[in-house]
């Protein structure tokens, strides 16, 4: 193993220049997969980069947090109908994004106040309750949902006559980058620690002066920012609106993905939408088989991998990394 | 900053080298055309992907007879499992390889891709879903979309007028899924009782994710109607008679055409079926035309057998296109395509369907059904109420 010297380095991603030059080509080489990959890859890519956008806001709040919450569904409703309504008064894209991510973050703010008494399985039914509440109210409340019509959003111009699909992709892939960067610094900071202390026990966090009922509500409302930009870019990415996408279905998605990609982990949440995503495109030739398939594999990655992904991931580094010594 | 974003001014330049790309005719070649289909293959609408399944069977059968103008048929069968974020995937990957698009299944699906099938300039033919989705779009976005599907409305203003005849009473029910499609019905189940000088006594909606419609069938029964319509799935009809009957109410049933596959409908709810009145909008098992079709199609897919409602809207699906792809010649473009449907008057696939007419102005080529009663449930007939009534395109 590598000799880290002070919790700065610690902190560092990737911390030998291997590691950053293959990073960097990594990430280069997703930027320029419209030039090298299929077109469809495209729609499959932002697709993963918009949902790990909202798996890591979930990890935040599961993993880091400790708080369970099945109500995601709800906030993502939340953020993408204000994104909606918002676009189609008018407003700009960056601002329509923004103001869907505070929409869903005060939610979920509110949302928080029942996690200060209720703990596991119970914070999960409350929060199981209210995502059910809102997919109910948009269903019902037409003036909400746009009716029998739905939200229909218009498609993003891009800049210069460049092709949509490949500023869409881009553009998700840029924001991906910069929540995923945001995300790190979190969990890197006094925030993150604090998730983590509250998460490992609460009294034991409240008696080393951790404020619980601040740290509770900021993990609900920072995990829900996140999950109203997810659904902000759904929306914009399908450029339609309807209750229907927003049922405990999609809740469940959510967690799945997490638990797959690896609980408190910024790249496993990635891993976890990508999983969520690729796996049933990559099966789709298995028709009837592909929910099987999916099923299967997660109860291969829970058997074998408790970490997730993640996990995986972590041992593939370590082994690479003593080679050739075991 | 513990992360940096790296290579920001790469990705910059990488944004402003975009550039579209062109084929001569996507999915054309010398010996093959290709038709892409996406559809529920997997997920809560997996029932439906039998038509798809249907398509590729009887495309198979086309294939046999020595396919279109020395052109064989390949059928490029994508899930999307009802979920439209997955079918947008789909249609991104078809629009540049495939020639068509054959039958795609869910409002929610077309909603998705509506903007993309305009802009790629991608035939959609047959598409299953709400008509309203295309009728609400400028008319140059649906230049490529050829629907015959009746309208939920349309269809729910028949049905009433006919239930009120039949049933003799004033006093009607109606259960409905609680989106679109329920509330277009509702809508045109309003107007045609008031037309019948009767009244909507009861109206009752269930989520597609309830299993149990004890609630919905104590309230059906508190509005104390005397005909019950149902626009909801094959399961959730069959749920509410049986619950119906548990409390001991027996309305007489008429249900919209979504709910004309007779033989899932016994198998599902047995001899409360019985006597039911439900629309269809094509041919059926035990009508010649209709079981030319299923003959062909289960010979080929033998695991259809028992789906015979959904091999004959699978293989009319086929049968349109091909129509058109004849139609268009040997010499295949999108646009000639496009032109041959549009001239396409007065086809019945063999008398399967009532006259299917395109033209330049009307790409909703067909808009009728007809009333067909059930009979006993130890043979599973049907008999014919009214003949075909076609209600006016939308778009």
């Amino acid at each position: 193993m590598d000799l880290v010297e002070s919790y700065r380095e610690e902190l560092r991603f990737a911390r030998k220049p291997l590691g950053r030059a293959l990073l960097v080509l990594g990430l280069l080489a997703l930027a320029a997969l419209p030039w090298w990959g299929h077109r469809s890859w495209l729609a499959w890519g932002s697709m993963v980069w918009l949902y790990a956008i909202g798996v890591i806001g979930q990890n935040l709040l599961i993993g880091y947090a400790g708080q369970v919450s099945f109500g995601q569904a709800g906030f993502l409703a939340i953020g993408a109908y204000t994104f909606g309504h918002l676009r189609i008064a008018g407003a700009p894209f960056p601002l329509a994004l923004l103001v869907a991510g505070i929409a869903a973050g005060a939610a979920g703010w509110l949302v928080g106040f029942p996690s200060l008494r209720l703990k596991g399985p119970y914070l999960a039914i409350a929060t199981l309750g209210f995502g059910t509440a809102v997919y109910q109210v948009f269903a019902n409340v037409e003036a909400l949902s746009g009716g029998r019509a739905g939200l229909p959003i218009a498609q993003l111009r891009p800049p210069g006559g460049m092709d949509r699909d490949v500023y869409v992709y881009l553009l998700y892939f840029a924001l991906f980058l910069l929540f995923t960067a945001v995300a790190y610094n979190l969990v890197s900071s006094w925030v993150g620690r604090t998730f983590v202390a509250l998460r490992d026990s609460d009294i034991a966090a409240e008696a080393m002066g951790v404020n619980l009922t601040r740290a509770k509500l900021l993990a609900f409302a920072i995990s829900s920012f996140y999950t109203g930009v997810h659904g902000a870019l759904m929306a914009q990415y399908l450029g339609h609106l309807e209750p229907q996408a927003f049922n405990v279905q999609e809740s469940l998605n959510f967690f799945v993905a997490v638990i797959v990609g690896g609980v408190a982990s910024v790249e496993g949440s990635v891993f976890g939408a990508a999983f969520a995503i690729l796996v049933p495109a990559l099966f789709g030739d298995f028709r009837w088989a592909v929910p099987v398939l999916f099923g299967a594999a997660i109860l291969v990655v829970m058997i074998f991998e408790p970490l997730g992904l993640a996990g995986a991931w972590l041992k593939t580094r370590l082994y690479f990394r003593m080679w050739p010594f075991r | 900053m513990a992360f940096r974003l790296p290579g920001a001014a790469l990705l910059a330049a990488l944004l402003l080298a975009g550039t579209a790309r062109a084929a001569a005719v996507p999915g054309v070649t010398d010996t093959e055309v290709t038709i892409g289909i996406t559809g529920p293959l997997s997920g809560p609408a997996a029932a439906w992907g039998s038509i798809a399944l249907a398509s590729e069977a009887y495309a198979k059968y086309v294939n046999e007879q020595g396919g279109v103008h020395g052109r064989k048929l390949k059928i490029v069968l994508k899930d999307d499992g009802y979920n439209p974020g997955r079918a947008v995937a789909n249609f991104n990957e078809m629009k540049d390889s495939a020639f068509a698009v054959v039958g795609t299944v869910g409002t929610a699906v077309l909603n998705a891709n509506k903007d993309l099938v305009a802009e790629s300039g991608l035939p959609l033919v047959y598409p299953l879903g709400d008509v309203q989705v295309f009728a609400r779009e400028p008319k140059a976005k649906t230049r490529t979309v050829f629907q015959a599907y009746p309208d939920y409305t349309d269809e729910g203003e028949f049905l009433v007028q006919e239930a009120v005849k039949l049933a003799g009473t004033k006093k009607i029910g109606f259960f409905g899924q609680n989106d679109d499609y329920g509330k277009e019905a509702i809508e045109g189940v309003k107007k045609g009782a008031a037309k019948a000088g009767a009244k909507v006594v009861g109206e009752v909606y269930y989520e597609v994710t309830d299993r149990e419609l004890g609630t919905q069938a104590l309230k059906m029964k508190e509005s104390g109607a005397e005909a019950v319509l149902l626009y909801s799935t094959p399961v959730h009809a069959a749920g509410l008679l049986k619950e119906m009957a548990k409390i001991g109410y027996r309305p007489k049933v008429f249900a919209s055409f979504t709910l004309y596959d007779r033989d899932t409908m016994f198998r599902l709810a047995g001899d409360l079926w019985e006597g039911a009145y439900f629309d269809a909008a094509l041919g059926l098992r035990g009508e010649p035309a209709a079981d030319k079709l299923i003959a062909i199609v289960t010979r080929i897919d033998p695991k259809l057998k028992g789906r015979e409602g959904f091999c004959v809207q699978g293989a009319v699906d086929i049968l349109i296109t091909v129509e058109g792809l004849k139609r268009a010649g040997r010499n295949l473009t999108r646009e000639g395509f496009v032109k041959a449907m549009e001239g396409i008057r007065g086809w019945t696939a063999d008398g399967v369907s009532a006259p299917v007419n395109f033209s330049p102005e009307h790409h909703h080529g067909y808009n009728a059904v007809r009333l067909m009663q059930a009979g006993k449930a130890t043979d599973a007939t049907a008999k014919q109420i009214t003949p075909y009534v076609h209600f006016p395109p939308h778009f």
